[in-house]
């Protein structure tokens, strides 16, 4: 083991610097003493050189892309260009305001525009809307456009029922619920939807089935024109989770599988940088029946002019503030401007050339639970690791100590102690035998060390049960904490 | 084609070759040939000097604010960000993670974000904080939802002044569940809040939250807000907060909001034509478990050391599916850095003394614009910050803006629902202050309203 990640023994921010004592705060005319703050917020001030060695240093104890693969499953970690970020930071992209008057902005409009109709080739759907901030935010927003569907046929009454297969991402229940539907799971065969449940379980009681393909088990569903007849002819809709189009650009889209509404992860496919967890993009693109139901406003062409069109009486209205978030639309644009036709559709075949290739060499440590020709990502099984005493978990913990990320592990559920890989486009030939050389470490150790992982992070294994069972979740909490430490 | 994907000589014929196939044509057997699409359009590959080329031609199409003299506000605005905060925001070991699963090899922005979740307990007296939402509209929508779990009812109270996309947000949210969104009417004069009226609607029993934002969508502030959970007894009060007023007003916690949630943009982020922005949350602890979002948790590692992790995740939807708090799995983790980073090196005096800057430039601005014939302003009666109301009494606000912009000033915006068939209201321009507002930029906005209004009704 050569990797060692930083391990300052760093001090919270509140520990770097005190706040400011009880002084009085500037006087505002006018502030009725009710509403006044009596002293400054508690927070520290920090000199700037403070600051910065403080989020430096955090920065040493994280793991990026930019540090080492990162082959969580579902989430395509690619390579974030450089240009892109440079691009958005330009004071024609960040210093603008959504409020600015159309005329002052058509460049924007116009990016934005350019953007939904690249997208509309890319998914099949020919309406865009770029306003949703992430997948989720976008898959919610298509339920509301469901609903809005049915509403006004008048079949909302009784189309009160969103079908997803057991191997669905967690947000497509969570945001088909908070949409007002209730959920049904369709079981799998062999990791695929099993196509004589979806006909039994489809009804004049279903609004929509929401799938992901290729699926979370990596397997494209090969069956999905059949899929998407038998949705139909019960007068449903077809919903299409965009995580893990990347591995279908340009061989097929959503609208060719039959889809009606998609949503596409800007943040995944389209290579803007995940943020530690967000911000995300999360595209909506729609056919014919969906279209009208977009959220509002959309941006269309008159002439040579750019301008908002919120005349778009079957709209569901707004689900965030403003358009979307320009600054990952404009990276989006220039990542798909820098590769063009050809090399989206390079993407698709290096990303599931590196997937099958990976699969079949880690397939040699652990069992494949499904047939062996993947998309983009596989799931392995770490049942057989029990037989020592070990977990999957434990096996990616261990993986860390070698300087690469974990696999999503747990996920999908139907497979036992599952872990799913996904090395994506951007990773080489090396670092992908790299990988399988860490792997083959991680899992060859003994127990113990398995046991003992990770050591070479910046803190050894975290004790999560406990977070959940004494939540500690702010410096006021902290302070609490300790001074029932002090005064017992 | 750009050398992101990896192309040594041979790689792929290797990669190929491994697996006993000839073709990438292969790997696609899977694809039903019906399924399959011939092109799709998107035109030939560029290489990087031709794309920034392409992207540059497109944005100088734009006129960014610093061309103008501009007033734009709401709940997006124009401040100063310190360098500082780009360069910590850049650090790529930040930008290019994921979501912090695997706390061991995340603690550096696990560590980032439980310091931005406290801070924000801070400024809103409140206990819980989460990692953050979309932003501050779906902030309130998720907040709605919230209150709905800790009340019974079927009504969620707004002020009538709400900005008109942060309701349609919300009657989004509501629809889902059928419950309903109703505006609580205000004083003509002092825009504030009817308080009779929340009194008689919570005594029907069915409203199971009240939202009150400070300042308001007019941009000023309710004296009467504080006094709404005295009315409101059990049920839950949201309070829609602009982080930076907070630097000198009350924390809402300390006037009974049982939940704070806010626009955080302002706070080291810049607008990029409205996103990504950062919706904040907080709430009371003993709330914690209906919450929505990530939270990040203080723990110990197995050598006893302090470490951090997500925790409370059976609230979650990659837990608890159907039955999550929230659908909400990518959130705006980046930006929740940008927040604390900005406000550790503004610090809270900056904070304060940045606030009462921008309060005297904004009386300045009201008392200039409120001379001239035609212009109402500020429109209420009523204590500001920032941000302040005009209200025209000739014309369309769209006229009095367009013969603004013409003279080179941005000079707010319409507060106006722009979807047909919305009821109109008068015409109202919200005038916002960014930080770089000189007084050059005061008397230029001055001198365009007068002869913006007083040619307002004319052809151009």
């Amino acid at each position: 083991m050569t990797f060692q990640q930083a391990r300052w023994d760093e001090p919270a921010v509140w520990d770097l610097a005190p706040p400011p004592g009880p002084e009085s705060l500037p006087m505002i005319a006018g502030l009725p003493d009710r509403l006044r703050r009596k002293s400054p917020i508690q927070w520290p001030e920090l000199s700037e050189l403070a600051l910065v060695r403080h989020y430096t240093r955090l920065s040493q104890m994280n793991f990026g892309i930019d540090t080492a693969p990162y082959p969580l499953g579902s989430c395509t970690m690619k390579y974030n260009p450089k240009v892109s970020e440079v691009l958005a930071r330009r004071s024609g992209a960040a210093e603008v305001h959504p409020y600015q008057p159309e005329s002052t902005v058509q460049g924007s409009l116009e990016v934005v525009w350019r953007l939904e109709r690249i997208l509309a080739r890319i998914t099949g759907l020919p309406e865009v809307s770029l306003q949703p901030a992430a997948g989720a935010h976008g898959e919610y927003a298509a339920m509301l456009m469901v609903r809005a569907f049915f509403r006004d046929r008048g079949e909302l009454a009784e189309r009160t029922e969103v079908l997803l297969p057991d191997t669905a991402h967690g947000t497509n229940p969570a945001s088909a619920s908070m949409a007002g539907f209730t959920t049904r799971e369709i079981p799998d065969k062999d990791g695929s939807v099993d196509l004589q449940e979806l006909r039994r379980a489809v009804s004049k009681k279903t609004a929509c089935f929401m799938l992901t393909n290729p699926n979370t088990a990596g397997l494209f569903e090969s069956e999905i024109l059949e899929i998407a007849e038998a949705v139909h002819s019960a007068g449903a809709l077809l919903y299409y989770d965009g995580a893990n189009l990347n591995a279908i650009l340009g061989i097929t889209h959503p609208g060719r599988m039959g889809f009606d509404v998609a949503h596409l992860n800007l943040h995944k496919t389209f290579a803007t940088p995940h943020g530690g967890g967000g911000p995300g993009a999360g595209v909506l693109a729609a056919g014919e029946k969906l279209g009208p139901y977009l959220p509002v406003p959309r941006v269309v062409k008159e002439g040579r002019k750019f301008r908002l069109d919120y005349d778009r009486p079957k709209s569901i209205g707004k689900i965030k503030t403003a358009y979307g978030n320009f600054g990952l639309d404009l990276r989006a644009y220039a990542y798909i401007l820098s590769h063009g036709e050809e090399g989206l559709k390079h993407v698709a075949r290096r990303a599931v050339l590196n997937s099958n290739y990976v699969a079949m060499r880690l397939g040699k440590f652990l069992p494949r639970p499904f047939r062996t020709l993947v998309k983009h990502e596989f799931v392995l099984s770490g049942a057989p690791l029990k037989e020592r005493g070990v977990r999957t978990l434990d096996l990616a913990k261990r993986l860390l100590d070698e300087g690469v990320h974990a696999p999503t592990i747990y996920f999908p559920a139907l497979v036992e102690e599952s872990l799913m890989v996904e090395l994506p486009e951007t990773e080489s030939k090396r670092d992908l035998d790299g990988y399988v050389a860490a792997f083959e470490r991680a899992i060859s150790d003994t127990p113990e060390n398995l046991h003992a992982a990770p050591r070479s992070l910046s803190v050894a294994r975290v004790d999560e049960v406990r977070a959940a069972r004494e939540p500690l979740l702010s410096w006021k909490d902290l302070r609490a904490a300790s001074a029932k430490v002090e005064t017992p | 084609m750009p050398r992101w994907i990896p192309d040594e000589p041979g790689e792929e014929a290797a990669l190929l070759g491994a697996l006993g196939i000839d073709s990438m044509d292969a790997l696609f057997a899977d694809v039903p040939k019906r399924a399959r699409i011939g092109r799709m359009g998107v035109g030939p590959a560029r290489d990087e000097p031709e794309v920034v080329a392409e992207v540059d031609r497109l944005l100088n199409r734009n006129r960014p604010m610093s061309k103008f003299s501009s007033f734009l506000g709401g709940r997006i605005t124009s401040r100063y960000a310190p360098a500082v905060v780009d360069a910590l925001v850049s650090r790529s070991e930040f930008y290019t993670a994921y979501t912090p699963y695997q706390a061991e090899a995340s603690q550096g922005m696990l560590r980032a974000l439980f310091e931005f979740q406290s801070l924000w307990v801070e400024m809103t007296g409140l206990d819980v904080a989460n990692a953050s939402l979309y932003d501050g509209a779906t902030a309130a929508g998720e907040a709605l939802l919230f209150c709905r779990r800790l009340h019974e009812g079927t009504r969620f109270l707004v002020p009538a002044t709400l900005p008109w996309e942060e309701r349609s947000v919300l009657e989004n949210y509501a629809s889902g569940p059928g419950l309903r969104v109703e505006g609580i009417p205000f004083d003509d004069r002092t825009g504030r809040l009817d308080l009779d009226f929340v009194r008689t609607a919570v005594a029907r029993q069915d409203v199971f939250g009240v939202l009150a934002d400070v300042p308001n969508g007019f941009g000023h502030i309710d004296e009467g807000v504080p006094e709404l959970k005295s009315i409101l007894g059990n049920v839950p009060l949201v309070v829609a907060a602009d982080p930076l007023s907070l630097s000198v007003l009350e924390a809402p916690g300390n006037y009974g909001a049982d939940v704070v949630v806010g626009e955080g943009q302002g706070f080291g982020i810049a607008p990029s034509f409205g996103g990504p922005l950062l919706g904040l949350f907080a709430c009371r602890k003993e709330h914690v478990r209906s919450a929505p979002g990530r939270i990040v948790g203080a723990t110990l590692d197995a050598e006893g050391r302090r470490a951090f992790a997500l925790t409370l995740v059976t609230r979650e939807q990659h837990i608890r599916r159907s039955k999550a708090t929230s659908n909400i799995c990518t959130n705006e983790s980046l930006m929740a850095l940008a927040f604390v980073v900005y406000a550790s090196a503004v610090g809270p005096r900056g904070l304060a003394r940045l606030q009462a800057t921008l309060a005297e430039k904004a009386r300045t601005l009201a008392s200039g614009l409120g001379a001239i014939d035609g212009l109402k302003a500020p429109r209420f009666d009523a204590p500001y910050l920032s941000e302040f109301t005009v209200e025209l009494e000739r014309g369309t606000a769209e006229e009095f803006l367009d013969r603004l912009r013409r003279r080179k000033v941005l000079g707010g915006h319409s507060l106006r629902d722009p979807r047909p068939g919305a009821t109109s209201e008068a015409e109202r321009i919200l005038v916002g202050i960014p930080e770089a507002t000189s007084e050059k930029d005061i008397q230029k906005y001055v001198r365009a309203a007068q002869a913006a209004i007083g040619a307002v009704g004319r052809t151009a």
